[in-house]
């Protein structure tokens, strides 16, 4: 091509793999318009907030999001696959304060800069209704109006194991266990893909070993993150019952986004009663914001799962060991995200 | 990176140390029906902040690298806006839960 700057595969020249000016995010992004625009569409409360509304005439359109997304998604890592980190363009010299840095790290880091906005956006929703709704717990022993919205946080379920008080371990309830197993999960996972990178730049291994080590470590982090979907299935829909451990999932306990009866039972002996309360606000807070979480586990798993294959073709050495960086500094926001998420829904 | 922390792997020390803070971190709020609400609240947002250095940091890069300042402080720069967003939407106006105007409600654009 033409206008590659003087560099045998300039940025343009997709046949030899040059990612870095791909038109490929722009679909994915107009794709993840589209579907979400037509799915929220698809599904809209009642008018009593307490139930939806299903149309089927939007799912089409949903679906050919879908379809825009995935097709974008096979143009950009056709468009990578062969890249080999000939080209890495950097700012120059007159570009301070990012003179001589890789653009696409900066690039990284701007898309990193918008998604703390969204987990910020997510947080003050949940400080802002949480600060301002009165707690369930400080109801106790009040006679209240049936349908009284209060907060009956989702630590109640899985923090304190809601009604059920089965607690194998003895020092913390079966409930918290999903919760615990991917906190420790995601920061495995975080420990993997830097070991993948650091593998990865090492020239003192063969191309083949150095590349079955980068898979290996790729595919830990890809096991992992798929782990710690599975948990969220397990913790909102399904339970478990595996042995000694067991504990219901949050749908079985009630505790979804348009439950307005809501019966709470606290206390014991003389001190138990219960009341029947609205925790839609407390629903919908903690369902948004760990779903959010998960779509961007998700997003990872996909992105992983691309990286392994081409891990597995012996596509990444010193060369374009970045590119796992890159992607890196993705993961361990994820992560991070968590670090908030977790003692913020599961644990207070 | 080949980064050193008191003579050990930069990763390896911070992963250690991760799982330590976050089996503590479970460990505390197992134990939290004996504790007061403020000492919980302390202790989570305490090890939550070192955990968060801890993964930025070494595993994300901003320190040990050459360029790691800069982008510190690109990675910094939403901490303003944040920060107002938390004041102005999350601690104010206790009443707003009842008084949302109407174009912030399920509904207003045919959604």
């Amino acid at each position: 091509m033409s206008d590659d700057h003087g560099y045998h595969h300039g940025p343009h020249d997709w046949s030899h793999g040059a990612p870095h000016n791909s038109w490929a995010p722009i679909v994915i992004s107009l794709g993840s318009g589209v579907f979400l625009f037509f799915f929220a569409k698809a599904f809209t409360m009642n008018e009593g907030m307490n139930g939806y509304i299903y149309d089927s005439a939007p799912l089409p359109l949903a679906i050919a999001g879908l379809a825009i997304i995935f097709a974008g998604l096979i143009a950009w890592w056709k468009q990578d696959f062969s890249f080999d980190g000939s080209y890495e363009p950097q700012a120059t010299h007159g570009s301070a304060p990012f003179s001589n840095v890789d653009i696409r790290k900066v690039g990284m880091w701007v898309f990193l800069m918008s998604e703390m906005m969204i987990f910020s956006s997510l947080f003050s929703t949940y400080i802002r209704y949480r600060t301002s709704i009165v707690s369930c717990y400080s109801l106790e022993g009040t006679v209240v109006e049936p349908g009284t919205a209060c907060w009956l946080p989702a630590s109640y379920f899985i923090a304190k194991g809601g009604e059920h008080a089965n607690s194998t371990l003895g020092f913390m309830p079966d409930a918290l266990v999903p919760g615990a197993i991917n906190t420790f999960a995601l920061i495995i996972s975080s420990y993997t893909i830097v070991m993948a990178l650091k593998t990865a730049k090492r020239t003192d291994l063969e191309h083949a070993e150095r590349s079955i080590k980068v898979r290996n470590y790729l595919g830990a982090t890809f096991c992992l993150a798929t782990l710690f979907l599975v948990m969220k299935m397990v913790e909102w829909f399904i339970g478990f019952h595996i042995g000694p451990f067991e504990a219901p999932s949050l749908l079985s306990d009630q505790f979804t986004i348009h439950n307005d009866a809501y019966t709470y039972n606290y206390g014991h002996g003389a001190e138990a009663g219960a009341m029947t309360v609205d925790i839609r606000m407390a629903a919908s807070a903690f369902y948004l914001t760990t779903g959010t979480h998960g779509v961007h586990v998700f997003a990872g798993i996909i992105g992983l799962g691309y990286m392994v294959v081409k891990a597995h073709k012996g596509g990444y050495g010193p060369g374009n060991a970045v590119s796992i960086e890159y992607f890196g500094l993705y993961w361990h926001f994820v992560d991070l995200a968590w670090v908030a998420v977790f003692p913020a829904f599961y644990l207070y | 990176m080949s980064a050193k922390i008191m003579g050990f792997d930069a990763y390896n020390f911070n992963f250690f140390w991760l799982m330590l803070l976050t089996a503590v971190e479970v460990g505390v709020v197992a134990q939290s029906e004996n504790m007061a609400w403020a000492t919980l609240v302390f202790v989570l947002v305490s090890i939550g902040i070192v955990k968060f250095v801890g993964i930025a940091a070494v595993f994300m890069h901003l320190r040990f690298a050459p360029e790691s300042n800069v982008l510190t402080a690109t990675a910094l720069f939403p901490v303003i806006f944040i920060v107002l967003l938390v004041l102005m939407v999350g601690l104010t106006s206790p009443s707003a839960v009842e008084n949302l105007p109407a174009f912030c409600r399920p509904g207003y654009y045919g959604l």
